[in-house]
């Protein structure tokens, strides 16, 4: 009994000090989320073509997830037509009106924070960073948030196959961002990790995710619940170049001779 | 540890090339076609045309196409006022993926009502060709 409560206690200092390592996801799977929506994606970055280029990379690893993801481009185009064409407007909107109106369990929020380059002699620094939020539109709260970012600089060297598929992206003038993106959602949907667990398409869906002991009783509590949707920001990810290996401070070199 | 980490490599690299073994569908460059579309929005036909092989090219292989595709084929033809075709993609999303039920109802709907009333009043261009989100705000 002492033992238990010991739990307890323990489940709550951990989870009250908002270390989200382990993620709790019982709130996700509890919803039984079938379907996502995903809408257009707001744009904090200077890059006016970010947020399209962007949306294409996302449903891939949603759908992946085990979820039924709702075609962006028609979503998108719906939305267009009906004088919602800033994604500003689409986020600001009633969520749980814009699930009822496509039908869906849930929407999925996408914000750009940065998607940047920067040019320091022959190198190039790329980040992007992103914030997702999972939105019931039943129950109308926050499911899932993650916040991921990811960085990368050329010339650096090595880095292995992924490294190389990114280098040879960025090296560019134009750098392409996308890979890097994509990787960024691989990672923010990775599960194992803070990703979605396995939706009901996917052959996991309802093995990879029993919720902590104690949870039940901790997500009872009223004070528990996170009301924001933010997670704390994570440092830029630095992707690791080679095994050598530069320091592994993020690689934002001082602007001196951007161009 | 690096295992774990190497597996998440992997992931991401299938992932992200899209149509790798190891995925659940047969995506087939989707997110490269729509990438393509939003990069040269003009080239109508080849969205089209690169939408429709795709779910031709999974039917042939007998794989699964993801969930989403059907239906944005089924939207490029009604894009190119070609309402009669775009009906049976949209049925197939609705067959494939009951969870689009409601929204391939209007979409099919819509796409009757530009159909037959080629002579009658064009929609209302104030709440979308789709009509399905009207008043949402």
């Amino acid at each position: 009994m002492t033992r238990r409560l010991a739990g307890l206690v323990l489940v709550a200092a951990l989870a009250g000090c908002g270390t989200v390592q382990d993620k709790d996801h019982s709130k996700l799977v509890a919803a039984q989320v079938r379907s996502v929506l995903i809408v257009p994606v707001m744009n904090r970055s200077v890059d006016v073509t970010a947020p399209d280029y962007f949306l294409s990379t996302v449903p891939v690893p949603v759908a992946e997830r085990g979820y039924y993801v709702f075609p962006v481009n028609l979503v998108k185009r719906l939305l267009e037509d009906d004088g919602l064409a800033d994604p500003g407007l689409v986020h600001a909107a009633d969520p749980a009106r814009l699930a009822s109106i496509f039908g869906a369990d849930a929407v999925l929020y996408v914000t750009i924070e940065r998607w940047d380059a920067k040019w320091v002699l022959v190198s190039t620094s790329v980040t992007v960073e992103f914030s997702y939020v999972l939105w019931d539109g039943r129950i109308g709260e926050t499911l899932w948030a993650e916040r991921q970012s990811m960085n990368y600089t050329s010339g650096d060297g090595g880095g292995g196959l992924l490294g190389a598929i990114i280098g040879a992206a960025i090296t560019k003038a134009a750098p392409n961002y996308m890979p890097l993106a994509r990787r960024a959602n691989g990672t923010a949907l990775a599960f194992p990790g803070p990703g979605f667990p396995a939706g009901p398409f996917h052959p996991e869906h309802g093995r990879d995710w029993s919720p902590p002991q104690g949870a039940a009783l901790a997500s009872a509590s009223p004070a528990q619940a996170p009301a924001a949707p933010s997670t704390a920001p994570s440092p830029p990810r630095v992707i690791p170049a080679a095994a050598s290996g530069s320091p592994a401070t993020p690689a934002t070199v001082p602007a001196a001779s951007s161009r | 540890m690096a295992r774990a980490t190497w597996g998440a490599l992997c992931g991401v690299a299938l992932v992200a090339s899209g149509c790798a073994p190891g995925t659940m569908y047969h995506w087939n460059g989707y997110d490269d076609v729509l990438y393509h579309h939003y990069r040269n929005p003009q080239d109508r036909e080849g969205f089209v045309e690169s939408l429709r092989r795709m779910v031709l090219d999974a039917d042939e292989r007998g794989l699964r196409t993801p969930p989403g595709v059907a239906a944005e084929l089924g939207y490029a033809l009604y894009e190119e006022g070609r309402p009669q075709d775009a009906i049976p993609w949209f049925d197939r999303e609705r067959q494939q993926w009951p969870e689009s039920q409601l929204l391939m109802s209007k979409m099919i709907r819509n796409a009757q009502l530009r159909a037959g009333g080629k002579a009658g009043p064009a929609p209302a261009t104030t709440t979308g060709p789709a009509g399905a989100t009207e008043g949402i705000r």
